[in-house]
């Protein structure tokens, strides 16, 4: 029988052309101009973290740090870890080859993403205690300490894939992680803080040690890993690949939209439900309740929702602490967002705060997404279009209101925004925010019609660029005084309030109009 | 013969520069079943979408209960449309989405218990329709369509999916829904269909409509 290398060779031989010199030299190339790319910045960021850092800004940098870590092995368990092309997995998965043999490759690619992962997560953690002296040690520490999780976190998601034991505990030892993220996050500005201070000025031999061990034992679940590839099971890897292969097919499609349905599906197609009585609604409220009664089975996604409304404060903390308006003192006197970092900051936590608030609400719009997508079952209920969507909108407003009235008193709580209602705009910003989480769930597919644009970063198509923009729009247009008095930071927050509940309704009031008008199928 | 319910006169549709329909002249009366049989891609669909509004005619007239057929909701309370394509909510089981039916249409033709029963569900009452199969998702679908009210129901190949045993279901059911009033045409590849149902075939030819039986 031949072997899985010889299977491989044999494919390849017979898809692609044989490489030649220029080949090598385009790879040589391309990976010279991307060292040189990222040279300039490394060593930039070699001299930024060769300081003494902030105690206070310590503790929701960590945090911070150890979050993007929970959620790299969160979205590689995900995804599978171990997953294999369709097309190996359609031929080579159910063949009698090596099962580990077939597993190589893609088991050494995991291994390399997440060694860079960790590399990154490793000069991230020491960016946020800083480096009093030895930097070349501790950085070379930091970088091993981050590898060895990262690549031990991952070793251990393949042995969850290939044991039912492991899996078991996988998922509530990433929950502990991200709930020590928060612990740290909260008790680093406070009883923590001396404790942070302390691990920031260790001696670097100490941190070394540490390192040593962590990767010794990455070592060790990643030789373990390596044996059990061959008892993950086949169905898992299959159901794997399938899912990579959506999502493949969506990124050459440039179609997200078509992964949404494929993942939705699979979630629920291996859950074991029961029914519960519907409710008795009016008419535009009962098709409503199915968006009501989804969210209710899935309570961990609402959980990390409302987990992921700390971010802003935590950002704004390991920023300077505060968030420094247009009227702000250290703003005085400089011209342009380059010239005032406090701006710069307070414009991304805006930014950040109004995408979050969208995909907060977002989270629970897939009624309107399927009667956009697949009419069938809207013509089989038959409510008015504007109605029902006036319907829809109760949940992703009171969904995305809640997030942003959490973020808000989070930055009011922690001293980033000054003392005030603040919270009171995210509640006034609800309509606004569901009339874009709407729009976006009700948009078109990327029309790949509209014309490609020249500009000095290069080609922009614009079907791409109107889709990603669709239900953005409303929320920017419709949450103008939030950001505006998030911007200004005024003494009295009441106009700003009024004008940000007016423009609120009035966003969501012109959607719901605007909805009698649209037909729902083209043909 | 008693009220025409669908009318149709003259009606040409082209797809793409060719002519799929090509002066369809066709009539169904009160209570009555049509079939529409002929070989793939000879316009049945077409036919049908054209009759629910969701495609207008390049020429000629359609008539459903009394005026032209409108892609709105105060039509759809009146016809109902089974076609091929997803129409299931997410998260939610088959019992939950026949319960949906009846909370939001008025006067349900049968209650869920009852349709859980007729559909062959009862066991999968629990299960979300991408637990299922094809031929099961074709029931809830079904089940669906005929929970509710409606006087004219719009059929694409209802058969998909279905085993022989239940497609011989269906028809008493069609036949039932027929006898309280309701008019249906369908798009068929099944003569059993057809016949059990016992419908009027209709088979369209060269793009025009023929009654055959």
């Amino acid at each position: 029988m031949s072997s899985a290398a010889e299977i491989r060779g044999f494919v390849r031989s017979r898809s692609r052309r044989p490489r030649s010199w220029t080949d090598l030299y385009s790879t040589g190339l391309g990976l010279a101009v991307v060292a040189a790319m990222l040279s300039q910045p490394a060593s930039a960021l070699l001299a930024a973290i060769a300081r003494q850092a902030d105690p206070s800004r310590m503790g929701a940098g960590v945090a911070l740090v150890m979050l993007a870590g929970t959620g790299f092995l969160a979205a590689a368990r995900a995804i599978g870890p171990v997953t294999l092309p369709p097309a190996d997995a359609a031929w080579l998965l159910l063949s009698p080859l090596d099962r580990r043999a077939v597993l190589r490759g893609p088991s050494g690619v995991l291994l390399a993403i997440s060694a860079v992962a960790g590399a990154v997560l490793g000069v991230g953690l020491l960016a946020v205690l800083g480096t009093p002296d030895h930097t070349g040690v501790r950085l070379a520490a930091a970088m091993l300490l981050g590898v060895a999780a990262a690549t031990g976190g991952m070793a251990a998601a393949v042995l969850a894939q290939a044991s039912q034991t492991w899996n078991t505990w996988a998922g509530p030892a990433i929950a502990v992680a991200a709930a020590l993220a928060v612990a740290v996050a909260l008790l680093g500005s406070g009883a923590g803080r001396r404790l942070l201070a302390a691990a920031a000025s260790a001696p670097p031999a100490a941190g070394a040690v540490l390192a040593a061990m962590a990767a010794a034992l990455a070592g060790l679940l990643v030789r373990r890993a390596r044996r059990v590839l061959d008892r993950i099971p086949a169905g898992t890897l299959l159901d794997a690949s399938v899912g990579r292969g959506h999502a493949a097919g969506a990124a050459v499609a440039v179609e997200p939209g078509s992964l949404t349905w494929s993942a939705e599906d699979a979630h629920w197609r291996g859950r074991t439900l029961r029914s519960r009585r519907w409710p008795a609604l009016p008419a535009p409220m009962a098709p409503a309740w199915q968006d009501w009664r989804r969210l209710g089975r899935r309570p961990g996604r609402l959980a990390v929702l409302f987990a992921t409304a700390a971010l802003p404060a935590l950002i704004a903390r390991t920023g300077g602490g505060v968030l420094e308006g247009m009227t702000a003192a250290g703003v005085k006197g400089a011209s342009g967002l380059a010239g005032t970092p406090g701006l710069l900051g307070v414009s991304l936590t805006v930014g950040l705060m109004l995408v979050g608030g969208l995909a907060a609400a977002a989270a629970s719009t897939s009624g309107a997404r399927r009667d956009g997508d697949n009419p069938a079952l809207a013509r089989l209920l038959a409510v008015g279009p504007r109605r029902i969507l006036a319907a829809r909108a109760l949940l992703p407003g009171l969904l995305g209101g809640a997030w942003l009235v959490a973020v808000l008193a989070g930055l009011t709580v922690t001293g980033a925004l000054p003392a005030g209602p603040w919270w009171l705009l995210g509640a006034a910003a609800a309509p606004a925010l569901a009339a874009g989480a709407l729009r976006m769930a009700r948009r078109r597919p990327v029309d790949h019609a509209m014309p490609v644009i020249d500009t000095p970063m290069g080609a922009m198509p614009t079907g791409v660029l109107v889709w990603a923009l669709t239900g953005v729009d409303l929320v920017v247009l419709g949450c103008l005084p939030l950001a505006a008095a998030l911007l200004f930071q005024p003494a009295a927050l009441g106009g700003f309030l009024a004008a940000q509940a007016l423009s609120g309704a009035a966003v969501l009031s012109v959607s719901v109009l605007r909805e009698g008008r649209r037909r729902r199928d083209p043909l | 013969m008693s009220e025409a319910i669908i009318v149709t006169r003259g009606v040409e549709v082209t797809l793409g520069g060719n002519p799929v329909l090509q002066g369809v002249d066709l009539e169904v009366a009160h209570g009555e079943i049509v079939a529409v049989t002929g070989p793939n891609g000879v316009g049945k669909s077409t036919l049908l979408r054209c009759l629910a509004g969701l495609r207008t005619a390049d020429a000629g007239e359609v008539a459903v209960l009394g005026g032209p057929p409108r892609d709105e909701p105060a039509f759809w309370r009146e016809v109902a449309l089974v076609a091929d394509e997803p129409a299931w909510y997410p998260g939610l089981t088959v019992r939950e989405h026949l319960e949906l039916m009846a909370a939001v249409h008025a006067g349900p033709r049968m209650d869920i218990g009852e349709a859980l029963e007729s559909f062959g569900l009862a066991s999968r009452a629990d299960a979300v329709p991408p637990a299922l199969s094809t031929g099961q998702r074709q029931r809830l679908l079904l089940a669906m369509t005929l929970l509710r009210p409606s006087r004219v129901l719009l059929l694409d190949e209802p058969e998909r999916g279905l085993d022989a045993e239940f497609r011989r279901r269906l028809a008493e059911i069609l036949t039932d829904y027929a006898a309280e009033g309701g008019t249906v045409v369908m798009a068929t590849h099944d003569p059993g269909l057809a016949e059990a149902a016992r419908s009027r075939r209709v088979a369209l030819a060269d793009g025009r409509a023929e009654t055959t039986v």
